[in-house]
């Protein structure tokens, strides 16, 4: 057998005669630290946190090695869960991060409220008790003595964020000094539950799925200005839409980058947590924490194949004289891709207007007589597109 | 109210045929079954576990199926998720599991703590939980644990691989599967690691098993081109490397072996060749 052998760090030929190789540092990796002043910094909210516009979504990374090069290219806010792992995540940090400087960086963290119903309710389990004692064990794992937001994991029922004893929980985790600012992660039923917390001061941070992909975007850009508006810090993840690809089959990838670019495109957003688990993805991801404008190809690149998704109208105009309320129906069907395809509600909202479009302009026609050549749901789409007439322009990106 | 009533209306349309439990699942004495649950597929497994099923589809999750035992106020929840294979069952399991639960001789292997029970058999890793603290319910949580074992099809082992680990230091119930993306390298993927202590040297090793020649170089040749090297067709081979994030490294081939070792620093290389040696024997 060969052995491996310090003696001299030079190149002896290749592995198979005896001895050693010894190789320089990784060349492919070259991704310098962003300069702090290059960092792109946002305020969250009323914590006042000034959070750089990358943060990291730990979930899947089992080497701290990427969450170290990750705090030392500028990312400083890093995004766990009591869940993760069943808890070697939070191990993981907590074992990384236990020398670091705690003010140098952001930690956060989720626990669920136990005891929730399928709808997302709270029941007679959901009690204070079970929620400090799950935070406990995270604090534990962490390995600190605090974590700088804390998220009540998975709201998809307001509800949840009225329940008392889930409030006491909070009150009393921050009185005690162990969580700086109280959250919520919401990525189901987003838009109620975003303005839910808006309307309240107990939370300082909601934490919500917000991608080009989805078909409810305005909805859930208002609860997010409002949001903001009530001094609630935001932070987005999902940004790449679920999986990084356009297809189930996995051939049409995401543009990554472009996708993050448009979550942060939106000023609302403090922050998005991509979740990283290799080199390549956190040098692409660094690069935006400087740089977080949409090019025009980026754009492009958002637009989602028609293939996936079937939104483009061919024009063949055959339901035109079908329908008796005699609707531009191609030219809705437009409007409805670029909302929803093209992700540009506001080329939407240009083209309803051009048409002068009302409200749910299919009202009182039922069953709908248009039988598309491309088997869309006509008057679905009509009906959901036409609602963008009643959003202030000023509501539009 | 419109809209609710047609939301609810499209979710049974979507969910409505995937209802159907396509898993028989045992009945539990005193308790009433219920699966009311979607048979959860990848599209919609974020429904259900939020953030943490990006891990699970990283290893091959198929469907989930959900069941909850009721007797009273105490619940018993089964989840029973099906992966693509034995290893990528491991797998998920194993990035779940700490050396400080209560283990037990369940499927292949499996764990109790706090409530849960976790473990996992052929293709399947399992998680039954209550929140009950009630002795009886938490007997019948155990209970029903065996009953799906017994009723799940696959093998009850460890994966093979995992014996060709030293015994010596290695840290026991730490081995884990890396489906992807090992030592955060893309060009590394499908190892088995485990994590040894040597005096106060704590450090870990990869296996990683190729299915053939090809795929042994595709990927020791990845890890040199980082470096700048020209790619190898040495049927064998031992180079000690420093990788940018994650320092010294131990990289080795033979067979359909690799083996990496990461957390020594360059003049251990005495201990590299010890466990090395003895992998690749």
């Amino acid at each position: 057998m060969q052995n491996f052998n310090r003696r001299g760090f030079i190149k002896t030929g290749v592995a198979g005669a005896a001895g050693f190789v010894a190789l320089s540092p990784l060349s492919g990796y070259s991704a310098a630290s962003k300069q702090d002043e290059e960092i792109i910094y946002r305020i969250l909210g009323k914590t006042g946190l000034k959070v750089p516009v990358i943060s990291f979504g730990v979930m899947r990374a089992d080497n701290p090695n990427l969450c170290k090069a990750a705090y030392e290219k500028g990312i400083k806010l890093f995004d766990t869960a009591n869940g993760y792992q069943n808890g070697n995540n939070e191990i993981m940090l907590g074992n990384l991060f236990k020398d670091y400087p705690r003010e140098s960086l952001l930690l956060a963290t989720k626990v669920r409220a136990g005891g929730v119903d399928k709808d997302g309710k709270p029941t007679d389990q959901t009690t204070t008790e079970d929620f400090l004692t799950k935070f406990d064990t995270s604090l534990s794992r962490l390995k600190m003595s605090y974590v700088d937001i804390l998220y009540v994991h998975s709201v998809n029922n307001p509800e949840l964020l009225e329940h008392k004893p889930l409030l006491n929980a909070i009150k009393k985790l921050k009185k005690d000094g162990r969580i700086r600012f109280a959250g919520i992660s919401t990525h189901s039923n987003e838009a109620a539950v975003v303005a839910a917390a808006a309307s309240t001061e107990n939370w300082d941070v909601v934490l919500t799925a917000y991608n080009f992909m989805q078909t409810y975007s305005n909805e859930l850009k208002s609860a997010i200005r409002k949001a903001n508006e009530a001094g609630i810090g935001i932070v987005a993840m999902k940004t790449m839409a679920g999986g990084g690809f356009f297809d189930k089959e996995k051939t049409k990838p995401i543009n990554t980058t472009a996708a993050l670019k448009w979550a942060l495109s939106n000023p609302d957003i403090t922050t998005a947590i991509p979740g990283m688990t290799d080199f390549d993805q956190l040098d692409l991801n660094v690069k935006i924490l400087s740089d977080i404008t949409l090019t025009g190809d980026e754009m492009k690149d958002l637009v989602v194949p028609t293939a996936e998704t079937g939104l483009y109208c061919t024009g063949c105009t055959k339901c035109i004289p079908v329908c008796p309320k005699n609707l531009p129906v191609p030219d809705l069907m437009r409007a409805y891709m670029y909302a929803y395809g093209y992700s540009n509600p506001a080329m939407a909202y240009s083209l309803l207007g051009e048409l002068g479009t009302t409200d749910n302009p299919c009202n009182g026609c039922s069953p709908c007589r248009v039988e598309c050549t491309k088997n869309f749901k006509v008057k679905e789409k009509i009906t959901d597109i036409s609602r963008l007439v009643n959003v202030p322009v000023d509501f539009l990106v | 109210m419109k809209n609710k009533l047609f939301a609810g209306l499209f979710m049974l349309l979507l969910f409505g045929s995937a209802y159907a439990q396509e898993l028989s699942l045992p009945e539990l004495e005193g308790y009433k079954k219920s699966t009311n649950y979607p048979v959860f597929k990848p599209d919609n497994l974020w429904d259900y576990i939020n953030g943490a099923a990006d891990t699970y589809l990283a290893y091959g999750f198929i469907d989930l199926h959900v069941a909850e035992y009721k007797k009273g106020k105490n619940v018993i929840k089964l989840e029973i998720y099906k992966h693509a294979d034995n290893t990528l069952a491991f797998g998920i399991y194993s990035t779940e599991r700490s050396p400080s639960f209560r283990f037990m001789n369940l499927g292949a292997q499996g764990y109790v703590a706090d409530g849960a029970i976790n473990f996992f058999k052929g293709n399947y890793y399992v998680k039954l939980r209550t929140f009950s603290k009630n002795e009886k319910t938490l007997r019948s949580n155990e209970s029903l644990a065996l009953k799906v074992s017994n009723m799940l099809g696959g093998v009850s082992e460890m994966p093979s691989v995992l014996s060709r680990f030293p015994e010596a230091g290695k840290k026991i119930n730490e081995e884990t599967y890396i489906n992807e993306s090992v030592l955060g390298h893309k060009f590394l993927n499908k190892a088995y690691k485990a994590i040894y202590e040597e005096g106060s040297d704590n450090f870990s090793i990869f296996i990683i098993e190729n299915s053939s020649r090809e795929e042994l170089k595709k990927s020791v040749s990845a890890y040199l081109a980082a470096t700048g090297e020209d790619p190898t067709e040495a049927e064998s081979g031992r180079y000690m490397l420093k990788d940018g994030y994650n320092g010294t490294i131990f990289l080795s081939w033979k067979d359909n072996y690799i083996v990496i070792i990461s957390g020594l620093s360059k003049d251990q290389s005495d201990i590299a060749d010890k466990y090395t040696s003895e992998i690749l024997k």
